[in-house]
């Protein structure tokens, strides 16, 4: 068994790893001790969260951070309206996220200076600044080592895909399970790995068991004394438990969704995604991605908002919020909303705005973070930070810190180097108020 | 500080008598020496650690250098008072015994980090008296560490509990020499085989062997522990043939432990883990029937000889270069094009290895042509014959093969490495298997390294850039090629920069040959001049000590080299690497060699040789490291010279001696297959027969080959980047090998038991042909046949089960099945619906066990 050693100058056993098993961030050795000892189970109900990507960049300016006082080079066509909480009020165009702003924060005039889609995208989704020769894992591989999921399940879940670097200094067992398609509404989702092809039923799935266990023999008993054999095995049958598993199942199945959930949410993909995501949570996944693109609007922004993004947000994520409480999830699931970047304040000459990170919005939500605010302002014309700045790296320690996370917890790269998790960040004050 | 103001204690002398006596009684004690004694003390008394005020923010105001060895700001943390009074000094010099380093460590006064010494203790006293003496610091006067000795060199235990008081004695260049047994970090590698105290007492707890590691300045010195796993030691061994250098060597440390190796492998076995080894994939049915029959003795190694000679080895040879020089396509994105030229460099760049490695191009030799690369391929190039000859590559009618350049520039070019620290990191990992980040801030805490050895590495590569210089001389640079482009473009009408217009003409005339402005790396020596204003600005930046003095390169645990004798300051470092002195080079290769066909390095992890992480069998490291240097860094030798030998040939099956035994290689441990071997293995395992042969000899469609690698890999999106990313491909991104993984996870599982990939495999196979629907239209006809005739069908159109089942087996796991498999898969395939479905759960059965999915 080799040793690593560590900046701190701390020996410490490089076990084999098994993180990716069902939730349990266990090195292999752990695992099996523990499995030894009367099985991984589920640990107490802790928390989970949801991460909605939005891709390519929103405009703040026209969805959650208007100026209807800027000059017309500025403002756009959208118009503000007021939300069931007094003095906050968003775009026209979200009107039912209008009608459930007590569910959830509203993060202006977050700021960072990173313009270009990736490295936007690694410093909104790991809460580092991003360095050439680090890679920062995703909230959601934090997660799949930090918390337990249900055995039958695995702890970190991207509908579709992620789209971006997952698992960064962490190593792949954090990786996210990605559904490869997403859900349509009274359906269940085909998940690859986990859904039983067309005309496959359990009892195939028992007798292929049971042929595979006839000829998995060549090792006899060496296999239980080898770290690596015994492992692939408990894999083996915990892979079996999860496409067994009807709790599984019923979890990316849709059409067992209740009508009164049903009904909070729209029958576009984003809006089913969102509606899966919460039942995933509900089931004892950890974390979960949903994505919705199409917010690089570098030409016709507001006719392609209007058109089409924010009614698909509004559907999505009012449904989201909602569905969430009256599941009585909320509490127990931190959620955060964020795309790379904002976009230009001044309207370019093709009615559209370009990507401009200094002053973005995200939206932050349970896991006992106190919904119904505004937090941080940006200036008149929507061009930066009215007085403070908020970091993503604060959103970041923010968004750990309502997971259960803390943020300022330090790992070790497997070349040794100490790095904490979220570095220059601290949680905002006013949302745990 | 005054040089030489100080007498240093024992300078000239010899004083063997433990600190704890030198310093028993205050009046007797010698004049203690800051750098010799009061900075190892305080750091072996764990007040430097970095929980302590080793912090990079210090602890209850008082900050150390982490593991003690920055003087200069150690001393001056303690006696200088840089905050205008808020900070307490901590030395008070009219009433040295209230001094805060004395009154905290003993408890006299609160403190957090507990009590670290007793008053009136040596230590104590050891303290007191440097106070007493001035608090003087004496780095210049003490002149350089040489080494450390420690007794015994070696401990070898005869039962659990058995202890051993270690002593070790510090040399010093000036002649001084001292016991500092008392003044010594001790750590042990492996706490479970053996224990350390903090005075150097080492005990022995389970069998086995480790190294337990003396840190002392600049000395890191380990010693190796082992506590036998048998009676059978020495003149009890039993004789075991060593027809090898290498089983020599491996039994040589057997024999001490008491660990007799496993008998050598079936001839199946060592046929699949030769096969998967060399060339990434599994042998063909036809290969093994042919190997199992073959009776000549020299079967074995004539093997490994045709395996070295095929396009497979040197794939797989060729993606693994690539891993240990982060050959990434989404570092090299390029300039200009619309084209993606990320993935064609990076394709180029394998090109490059394959074809050299095919060849067996020496690997000094080919990696003299990554070291000293610059865009330009020839001294008087000129940038339009350099922009001419790039889009050469790439023009659409007959391409100049890339692979024939002498140099291969992309290692410079990559986006992560423009930083010359960067491009030191990236150096160190790839070409010496050292990790020097720690350096990069602090004292490395297990090597020699310092945070000035790093500067002085760090100096030879400040003048290697990629981007464009204009030269004097020449009309054609990239900026007139730039121009060019531009105007060769109508002007945007709505008056923007017209990116798309200007990258289709870029495509345009790179498509017909023409030139294009192609960025380039280009060395400039900067060691001949001193830093520009700017330049010094910067490195002040990041160093707040740097004193403005032009840094002399070093090479790491080498000399100081004049750079203006070089046109390049890579050349001294490629001297370098080349030379015998060199401790690295040879020895990095020589380990990842190793550690690819072990599953661990000689030294583990295999990039991360220091001195506190000796060779597990530092004589066979030897022999294989000098011997590849002796022989012209020949691969294929080093190849020949490890597969040859029974160590490489043995079973894994365990003895009651060797059955713990993970490091030493006296038995084969199974290893999960690589995640391109894995992909590739699916598919050869499911394709038809007649396609097989194709899909072995043909790299182009395999995961070892050079598209897999081009395609690079981003979070696992796109179907076979999928399967590669969850088994573990590296990305190519940081500087560890540790990038590739092995380890098993749930989603590979559930992979290879339902993903729909995996399926397609077996109905569809890659590329269209399946073994199993070959095996269904070869009884179709006989169904087809039934649909109009009631006649039974003819037996030539049933499948022969004696001649299939076999060949299940043959093509997962390589080896005919027992009678046994062979009943019990007559009678699962008389259950299911049609033979033909039989079949296909018996393949489905064999990819999931875990014979297939490990090489063993």
């Amino acid at each position: 068994m080799s040793i690593h050693t560590n900046c701190e100058g701390v020996s410490r056993r490089d076990f084999l790893r098994v993180g990716a098993l069902a939730g349990v961030g266990l090195s292999l050795s752990e695992y099996l001790a523990l499995a030894n000892a009367g099985g991984v189970s589920p640990g107490a109900r802790g928390k989970s969260a949801i991460f909605v990507r939005l891709g390519g960049g929103p405009s703040h300016m026209d969805s959650f951070d208007l100026k209807p006082d800027a000059p017309d080079t500025h403002r756009g066509e959208f118009k503000e309206i007021a939300t069931n909480v007094p003095g906050v009020r968003i775009s026209e165009h979200l009107p039912k996220l209008a009608k459930c702003a007590e569910k959830y924060v509203i993060l202006r005039g977050v700021s960072h200076t990173l313009a270009a889609h990736e490295l936007g995208t690694i410093y909104m989704n790991t809460g580092n600044r991003p360095l050439p020769s680090l890679n920062y894992p995703h909230y959601g591989a934090v997660a799949a080592k930090e918390l337990r999921a249900a055995d039958y399940l695995p702890p970190f879940v991207a509908i579709p895909n992620l789209g971006a670097k997952a698992t960064g200094y962490l190593g792949v067992e954090y990786g996210p399970f990605e559904t490869g398609g997403s859900p349509t509404a009274g359906k269940a989702l085909e998940v690859r790995g986990m859904a039983l092809r067309p005309g496959v039923t359990f009892e195939d799935l028992d007798r292929r068991q049971n042929l595979l266990q006839r000829y998995d023999t060549a090792f006899g008993d060496y296999a239980k004394s080898d770290k690596l054999l015994q492992g692939m095995d408990q894999f083996g049958q915990k892979a079996y438990a999860m496409m067994r598993s009807p709790k599984a199942r019923e979890a990316f199945d849709l059409s067992k969704e209740s009508a009164n959930i049903n009904k909070l949410f729209g029958k576009e993909q984003f809006s089913q995604s969102c509606l899966l995501a919460t039942r995933l949570v509900e089931s004892g996944v950890r974390f979960v991605t949903v994505s919705l693109g199409g917010w690089d609007t570098h030409s016709e922004n507001f006719s392609k908002l209007k058109g089409t993004n924010l009614p698909t947000l509004d559907a999505g994520l009012s449904g989201l919020f909602t569905a969430l409480a009256e599941k009585g999830l909320l509490d127990s699931t931190a959620v955060f909303v964020t795309g790379e970047f904002g976009r230009t304040p001044k309207i370019n000459k093709n009615g559209g705005r370009d990507h401009y990170p200094r002053a973005m919005f995200c939206l932050l939500a349970g896991g006992g973070i106190q919904g119904g605010q505004v937090v941080g302002e940006s200036d008149a014309k929507g061009e930066g930070p009215k007085d403070r700045a908020i970091t993503p790296d604060d959103v970041a320690a923010s968004f750990y810190t309502a997971l259960g996370i803390d943020h300022a917890k330090e790992y070790h790269t497997p070349t040794g180097r100490p790095v904490m998790l979220v570095r220059n960040g601290k949680p905002l004050k006013e949302l745990f108020a | 500080m005054v040089a030489g103001a100080q007498v240093v204690a024992g300078a000239g002398k010899a004083d063997l008598r433990p600190p704890s006596e030198r310093f028993a009684s205050l009046a007797t004690a010698p004049e203690p020496s800051f750098r010799r004694q009061v900075v190892p003390l305080l750091s072996r008394a764990g007040c430097s650690g970095r929980e302590c005020h080793g912090s990079f923010s210090g602890q209850g105001g008082f900050q150390l250098s982490l593991f003690g060895y920055d003087f200069d700001k150690d001393l001056k943390a303690m006696t200088v008072n840089t905050n205008g009074g808020e900070k307490q000094v901590r030395i008070d010099r009219t009433n040295a015994a209230k001094s805060l380093l004395l009154t905290k460590p003993t408890m006299e006064e609160h403190h957090k980090g507990k009590k670290r010494i007793d008053k009136g203790s040596w230590e104590y006293n050891l303290i007191l008296k440097w106070i007493q003496g001035g608090a003087k610091g004496d780095v210049e006067a003490t002149g350089e560490f040489d080494r450390l000795e420690i007794t015994p060199k070696e401990i070898v235990f005869k039962a659990t509990g058995g202890a051993v008081q270690l002593k070790v004695l510090a040399y010093w260049k000036d002649g001084a020499v001292e016991d500092v047994t008392q003044l010594t970090r001790f750590r042990s590698n492996d706490d479970s085989v053996s224990t350390v105290s903090l005075t150097g007492v080492v005990t022995a707890k389970e069998k086995g062997d480790t190294h337990i590691v003396a840190f002392y300045d600049n000395g890191v010195q380990p010693i190796p522990v082992m506590l036998p796993v048998s009676e059978r030691t020495g003149p009890r061994y039993p004789k075991v043939a060593a027809p090898t250098k290498v089983d020599e060597l491996v039994i040589a440390k057997l024999r001490k432990l008491g660990i007799v190796p496993s008998a050598r492998s079936t001839d199946a076995e060592f046929l699949r883990r030769v096969t998967i080894d060399l060339t990434g994939g599994l042998p063909t049915v036809e290969q093994v029937t042919k190997f199992l029959a073959d009776p000549s003795g020299n079967k074995r190694s004539a093997k490994i000889d045709e395996l070295l000679r095929t396009p497979a080895y040197a794939a797989w040879s060729a993606t693994k270069l690539s891993d240990y020089l982060g050959n990434n396509a989404g570092q090299l994105r390029a300039q200009g094009g619309s084209q993606n030229f990320g993935a064609k460099f990076s394709r180029q760049w394998f090109d490059w290895l394959y074809e050299r490695i095919l060849k067996n191009e020496p690997y000094d030799k080919m990696m003299e042509g990554v070291v000293l690369a610059t865009g330009r391929t020839r001294p008087d190039q000129t940038y339009e014959e350099y922009a001419r000859e790039m889009s050469s590559y790439f023009r659409t009618e007959n391409p100049a093969k890339f692979a024939e350049r002498p140099n291969m520039p992309y290692f410079w070019q990559r986006q992560n490495l423009k930083k010359p620290e960067d491009k030191a990191l990236a150096f160190a990992h790839s070409f010496l298997g050292v990790r020097i980040e720690c350096a990069q801030c602090h004292k490395h805490p297990f090597d020699q390294w310092t945070q000035q050895d790093f500067k002085k590495f760090q100096a030879f590569f400040e003048g290697i850039d990629y981007g464009s210089k204009a030269a004097k001389d020449e009309k054609v640079t990239f900026a007139s090629l730039t121009k060019e482009l531009k105007d060769a473009v109508p002007a945007d009408p709505k008056g923007g920069n017209n990116q798309k217009a200007t990258s289709a003409e870029f495509d345009k005339r790179v498509g017909a040959g023409e030139p294009v402005p192609w960025q380039e790396v280009i060395v400039s020596n900067k060691g001949k001049s001193k830093l520009s204003e700017k330049e010094l600005a910067r490195l002040k930046a990041t160093n707040a000590k740097l004193d403005g003095r032009v840094l002399t390169p070093k090479i790491l645990g080498g000399d100081e080299v004049l750079l203006n004798e070089y046109p390049d300051p890579r050349m001294p470092l490629m001297q370098w690497l080349r030379s015998a002195k060199n401790p690295y080079f040879a020895r990095a290769f020589v380990n990842r060699v190793w550690a690819g066909y072990f599953g661990r390095g000689l030294v583990e992890p295999a990039d991360d040789m220091n001195l506190a992480n000796p060779p597990v069998n530092r004589e066979l490291m030897d022999y294989l490291s000098d011997g590849f240097a002796a022989h012209g860094y020949d691969m294929a030798w080093l190849h020949r010279e490890i597969l040859t030998s029974d160590t490489y040939q043995r079973s894994w099956k365990p003895n009651a001696t060797n059955q713990q035994d993970e490091k030493n290689f006296s038995r084969m441990i199974p290893r999960r297959l690589p995640a391109e071997v894995v992909v590739d293995a699916i598919a050869q395992a499911t394709l038809s027969a007649e396609r097989v042969e194709k899909f072995v000899a043909d790299i182009e469609n395999r995961a070892i080959g050079p598209n897999a690698n081009a395609g690079v890999l981003k979070g696992g999106k796109g179907g076979g980047n999928y399967s590669l990313a969850i088994f573990g491909k590296p990305i190519r991104e940081t500087n560890c090998d540790c990038e590739r993984t092995t380890d098993p996870t749930i989603l590979q599982t559930l992979f290879t038991r339902n993903d729909p990939e995996m399926f397609s495999a077996l109905d569809q196979a890659r590329g269209g042909a399946a073994w199993i629907e070959e095996l269904r239209k070869s009884v179709a006809g006989n169904q087809a046949r039934k649909k109009g005739d009631t006649a039974p069908a003819p037996a030539t159109k049933t499948l022969d089960l004696d001649q299939v089942i076999p060949e299940v087996f043959l093509r997962t796991v390589s080896r005919p099945p027992t009678a046994d498999e062979m009943s019990r898969a007559k009678t699962d395939i008389a259950a299911a619906k049609n033979p033909v479905d039989g079949v296909r759960e018996l393949l489905w059965a064999m990819l999931n066990t875990r014979e297939f999915m490990v090489n063993h």
